[in-house]
């Protein structure tokens, strides 16, 4: 249980992380998205992504454009602002942080 | 065969079976009441909406399927997850699910599922919590009371409505309407594989109650039914054929006295004869064959066949009606015309019915052409039978206003024209003969050769001064008009064949009541 509630919590930060690296690359759609979080084999369910992009969009980290689409109506296609961008700056900073966080605590554990 | 829906779902037209829906709708419900706290959340559950919609897009089209089901409506919700996996992943620990509806709310619905008859007491059972068996029993009891219970029982199968939907079927047991409690009814249904009754309304519903029925103990019933049909119509057609048989020769045997057939002209007796026959035949006979062919299913009857007998009633009804208006037609104009003459005076007069026949002269004249059998049969004997033509002959007693004994016969018939009624008025034959102080009088009427049924009637008036003694034979009471005989007889004398009469300057009067006035 606790080990759960901390895995959660990783995740949380990191699938965040995941999505904005996903958007820098380009405009993107919300299905595809979840393509790649899936085959990064991060996301368990899709519906926690939206739930994600609005509160990211809502901070003023993304905005979207509606794209007509071939089949169906238009879609919504997720860009970065400059806040996200420099959020993903920021973030870059914090994963190598943590990263070499990590690799040193399991240097000394060993 | 399932119905399916159509929804408007992220902009999207989607076919949806009703169950898949159901499931859909609980789920997207319990997702809106999750994110329920702020405008945006309004966002994120269009987005969760537009993303279904485009994976059943995708589901029916790589599919190739019409409509979406339960099935690829579980696979969406466990790819996008329940309400459970998103609060998991969020911030808000605090922020505990609560389901939108409690597990108590419950409706009554009947529970044809489970029902023995319409589920009525199925679904009261549901409703009121208590096991269906104590209600069957109580509503049992309640008819061996006073029967209230089978009013009830059909009152409550209109009005209460039938458990048809998944949600409906959750009322009924007051489970939750949430995604949980969609999932648990529809495994437990998978689970009992149990088969849901087809049915509609009330009255589709009793037929399949009736048709269950008839299928089973009412079908022996229903074949008993059939085959009493099939025999008693049988015997009327054989008795149609004998009656035909026996009209044919009773007619063929001049006997035109016999009244209903006395009216019919002898050209177009057989064909009349002949259509009434058909118009009673062919109905047997087509619910003989009609009867057979439901009974025992054999093989349907022919359509040629159906027609012509049609056609043969159709024709034979148009010639009896045909018929029957031509002989009506002569029954158009009426004539008659009076006879007087004198009576020899007596102070007393004896009125009997001349029951023998009288011969007279011409009597015997008239008789010569007629056959021998037409008298011994059907004239002579003048007891009331089946045949008896209407009261034709009548007889009244009047004062005499000149003082002169006189007796007055009136003759009228019917016919096409005034002319040819008074014809027929004139072929009646009336005998009343006076011998000495017995006046005679004939029973019937009778018509000269080839005279049909008219309505000939006679009206005999015999007119007497005041202080005349009539003595009447009992036998003349159903020609007599205003008199009863039997008024008249003396206590313990009932057997009396004769009745005195005197006549009075108010009438005529029994002879006991004069004496009465004396004494």
């Amino acid at each position: 249980m606790i080990a759960e509630n901390t895995q959660t919590q990783m995740r949380k930060g990191i699938l965040e992380y995941c999505v904005l690296l996903i958007i820098s690359r380009g405009e993107i759609y919300a299905s595809d998205i979840i393509a790649e979080l899936k085959s990064a084999k991060l996301l368990v369910v899709e519906g926690t992504l939206y739930p994600l992009l609005t509160r990211l969009k809502n901070n003023g980290l993304l905005s979207y454009n509606w794209v007509e689409s071939t089949s169906g109506p238009p879609r919504k296609y997720y860009v970065l602002t400059e806040d996200g961008r420099g959020m993903v700056k920021q973030l870059d900073t914090t994963w190598q942080e943590l990263s070499y966080a990590i690799e040193t605590s399991k240097q000394t554990n060993k | 065969m399932k119905r399916t829906l159509n929804i408007n779902i992220g902009n999207s037209l989607i076919h949806i079976e009703e169950d898949a829906y159901e499931l859909l709708t609980g789920y997207l419900n319990e997702i809106k009441a999750h994110f329920a706290k702020s405008a945006d959340d309004f966002e994120i559950v269009t987005d969760i909406e537009n993303r279904i919609a485009e994976m059943f897009r995708e589901i029916l089209t790589t599919q190739q399927k019409a409509a979406i089901n339960t099935n690829d409506v579980q696979t969406i919700i466990a790819q996008m997850g329940t309400v459970r996996d998103f609060q998991s992943s969020e911030e808000e620990e605090e922020n505990a699910f609560v389901p939108p509806y409690s597990a108590g709310i419950k409706r009554l619905y009947r529970d044809t599922e489970q029902g023995m008859v319409a589920g009525v007491c199925a679904g009261l059972g549901h409703y009121l919590n208590i096991e269906d068996r104590w209600i069957r029993l109580f509503a049992l009891l309640s008819v061996l009371v006073g029967g209230a219970g089978i009013l009830a029982y059909f009152v409550m199968w209109i009005i209460v409505p039938r458990a048809q939907t998944r949600s409906e079927k959750m009322y009924m047991k007051g489970e939750a309407i949430n995604l949980q409690g969609f999932i648990r009814n529809f495994q437990d249904e998978m689970e009992n594989n149990q088969l849901i009754k087809r049915s509609g309304t009330f009255i589709t519903e009793f037929l399949d109650v009736l048709g269950k029925f008839i299928s089973g103990t009412g079908k022996t019933i229903f074949k008993f039914v059939a085959g009493t049909i099939i025999l008693m119509s049988g015997i009327m057609l054989l008795g149609l054929i004998v009656v035909l048989a026996v009209f044919l020769g009773v007619w063929d045997a001049g006997a035109n006295e016999i009244f209903p057939l006395s009216m019919v002209d002898q050209a177009y007796q057989s064909t009349l004869l002949f259509a009434a026959f058909i118009f009673f035949a062919v109905p047997l006979l087509a619910l003989l064959l009609f009867s057979a062919r439901v009974a025992f299913s054999s093989r349907p009857v022919n359509k040629a066949v159906s027609f012509s007998l049609l056609i043969v009633w159709l024709l034979g009804t148009a010639t009896g009606i045909f018929y029957i208006a031509k002989v009506t037609a002569d029954f158009k104009e009426e004539a008659e015309f009076t006879q007087t003459s004198p009576l020899k005076p007596y102070a007393t007069y004896t009125l009997v019915l001349d029951k023998s026949r009288f011969f007279s002269k011409e009597d015997s004249v008239r008789y010569q052409i007629n056959s021998d059998s037409y008298r011994g049969r059907i004239i002579v004997d003048h007891n009331d039978g089946p045949f008896q033509r209407p009261v034709d002959v009548r007889i009244r007693i009047e004062r005499s206003m000149d003082g002169k004994f006189a007796v007055v016969q009136n003759f009228s018939a019917h016919g096409k024209s005034f002319d040819i009624a008074l014809k027929n008025a004139q072929s009646i034959h009336y005998d009343f003969l006076q011998q000495d102080s017995v006046l005679n009088f004939s029973p019937k009427l009778y018509l000269t050769k080839n005279n049909y049924w008219r309505n000939q009637e006679v009206n005999v008036t015999v007119k007497v001064p005041v202080g005349t003694k009539l003595i009447l034979n009992k036998d003349l009471d159903r020609y007599l008009e205003d008199y009863r005989s039997w008024n008249c007889d003396q206590e313990g004398e009932d057997n009396r064949d004769f009745a005195e009469w005197v006549m009075t300057e108010d009438g005529l009067k029994c002879q006991k009541e004069i004496n009465g006035e004396h004494h």
